[in-house]
């Protein structure tokens, strides 16, 4: 058997698999955006496959996706999800550079110290969203009862009970699970660091701040722009924690468009105008993923990292 | 006195690093052996005045409460969440490993547009599958059923797997392969009898990380599997939260079981999790 044969057998089950799980409902939910899905009516058009009757329901073209653009709440959920998504990257890449700089000193009891790193990051959505509940709650919070001891507030705040509030909140509580993340991959990243490039620095007299600005920053800009890229998507696709604390609301206040293509197709069980909602997020994925692709292909491929 | 000074700020930084990491998770324990009332007091006592295992009685079904039906699908939903667990991640050791090696050693067909094809997969709301997941699995019969969740969990961590098998492969000589040919094994048996005995740290990663990604899964499962006695642990403990009756110190409890074995994992394999993570992220 050739090489090239071989190599196509080991990746076969990989691909049937891929092709069942992604590729078709893939395509299937695209078609969904371009159709009119009445769920209750399922005797249409179909497509028979293997002895499965799968509905392909009537054909509308571009109209869910028309009236979409033209829906003043899929603008609003745009502009939310956009300011969402940038506060999440600044915080995510000021906190998890701010915890690679410490852990990244000499210290003792180090080990353990990065250890602590993995404990937000390995729950669940549903956890991480009830335990912030225990923080943040109007009557039981801990941040409440912790501001009142010292005598900041008067009386009790309800941070999810005004939109702007609870979307800051949203955005720093997701960055509570997924900073860790980043700083894993920063420290790696300062690993690598020739030494001799900071005792270079140091007898030159650099202090530590010029040491941060000249020798550790430039040689981490790889890693800072891939958590760039990587903190974006998940910001866009932010999603079970919204559903664990605020819904979407009060009001629309929460809304962004993970939820409410999520709500759209789920909620109000109208597949055709939620796939489409969720497709612009797809498209924007792809982008992102073409950025991404360039990023560890050619940049990060030779250097930092060994 | 000016390095003490700058030892006194580093130990400063770091105790607020831990208590940023750990508090909340120590305070969502620490709610959890707390009566509700003890927690509605102000002033609030950060160490609780009476501690009980009440809630995780009430949790566990060995104490009855006003909510005990909703508390009763815990124990069978976590039975759920380990079963479709354990099945993705065999189902990923085996189909993920194998084509990851693929692509670590040999000239795969289409090897970048397929490469590039995986990375947006990985980088794909999974929840844009789900409209599809719905009518495919209701025509297949596989709505409310294991076996539908084992397969759309496969669409988010497949290609994880790959990514991280690939470049824990990269790092073990070719030359491995190689010698094994010479001594008479043939291609398939060089792979499975020689490479794969000495890659447990990369099937450790991809493993823990695959068995983690679906135990904590929630919206598919909260969407497909709605039927009582089919859906897993995180769509029950949301379904508690949502409900005004029960007491938080009881859901905290629920939370707490819930989010140990995912942190008791990813603790005893950290140093591979993180080794494989590391590389599968950065390396193209």
């Amino acid at each position: 058997m050739s090489e090239r044969s071989f190599a196509s057998l080991l990746i076969l089950p990989a691909v049937v698999v891929i092709c069942f799980v992604v590729v078709f409902p893939l395509a299937y939910s695209l078609w969904m955006s371009f159709a009119d899905v009445n769920l209750l009516r399922t005797t249409g058009p179909a497509l028979e496959l293997l002895g499965i009757r799968i509905p392909l329901f009537r054909y509308v073209g571009l109209q869910n996706y028309v009236r979409l653009l033209a829906d003043p709440l899929y603008w609003d959920s745009f502009w939310r999800t956009a300011y969402f998504v940038a506060a999440f990257v600044v915080e995510t890449l000021v906190a998890g550079l701010g915890m690679a700089l410490v852990l990244h000193e000499r210290f003792l009891g180090r080990p353990m110290m990065r250890s602590l790193l993995l404990i937000p990051w390995s729950l669940s959505r549903v956890v991480v969203g009830l335990l912030w509940i225990g923080i943040l709650d109007v009557e039981f919070g801990a941040l409440n009862g912790l501001l009142y001891k010292a005598g900041l507030i008067d009386g009790y705040v309800s941070f999810l009970k005004s939109g702007f509030s609870a979307l800051n909140v949203l955005v720093s509580v997701y960055m509570w699970n997924q900073a860790p993340f980043a700083t894993l991959l920063l420290l790696a990243g300062m690993q690598s660091i020739p030494l001799e490039l900071y005792m270079a620095a140091e007898v030159d007299g650099a202090g530590y701040w010029q040491r941060l600005r000249h020798v550790t920053l430039p040689a981490l800009r790889g890693i800072l722009f891939l958590v760039l890229v990587v903190s974006t998507v998940n910001g866009f696709l932010m999603l079970d924690l919204i559903y664990i604390l605020t819904m979407g609301g009060p009001g629309n206040e929460t809304t962004t468009i993970s939820w409410l293509g999520f709500q759209t197709a789920f909620q109000f069980f109208k597949f055709g105008p939620g796939t489409a909602i969720l497709y612009t997020l797809t498209a924007l994925c792809l982008v992102l993923t073409v950025v991404y692709h360039k990023l560890v292909f050619r940049r990060l491929e030779a250097d930092e990292i060994g | 006195m000016k390095r003490r000074a700058s030892r006194t700020f580093v130990y400063v930084s770091l105790a607020l690093v831990a208590v940023w990491l750990v508090g909340p998770f120590v305070w969502l324990f620490v709610t959890s052996v707390s009566y509700q009332r003890n927690l509605l007091t102000r002033p609030l006592a950060f160490v609780p005045p009476e501690v009980t295992l009440d809630n995780y009685r009430m949790v566990l079904g060995m104490m009855r409460f006003h909510a005990e039906g909703q508390a009763a699908k815990i124990l069978p939903s976590m039975l759920n969440s380990m079963i479709v667990a354990a099945a993705v991640t065999i189902v990923n050791l085996i189909v993920g490993t194998t084509a990851g090696y693929a692509y670590a050693r040999f000239r795969v067909p289409l090897k970048t547009l397929s490469l590039f094809a995986l990375l947006f997969t990985r980088m794909l709301p999974t929840v844009v599958l789900i409209p599809a997941y719905f009518l495919l699995f209701k025509a297949l019969g596989l709505q409310n059923t294991l076996t539908g969740l084992v397969l759309a969990y496969c669409s988010f961590t497949l290609p994880f797997t790959i990514w991280i098998m690939k470049a824990y492969f990269e790092t073990i000589p070719a030359d491995l392969d190689k010698s094994a040919l010479v001594d008479g094994c043939n291609r398939l048996q060089a792979y499975y009898r020689v490479v794969i005995p000495v890659s447990g740290p990369g099937l450790v990663a991809g493993g823990a990380f695959t068995f983690m990604l679906c135990w904590n899964e929630f919206i598919v499962a909260q969407i497909l599997n709605t039927k009582l006695g089919t859906t897993t642990l995180p769509p029950v403990i949301a379904g508690m939260n949502g409900q005004i009756n029960i007491d938080y110190s009881v859901i905290a409890a629920s939370g707490f079981l819930s989010a140990l074995p995912a942190v008791l994992l990813v603790l005893a394999f950290q140093k591979y999790m993180v080794q494989g993570l590391t590389a599968g992220s950065v390396k193209g």
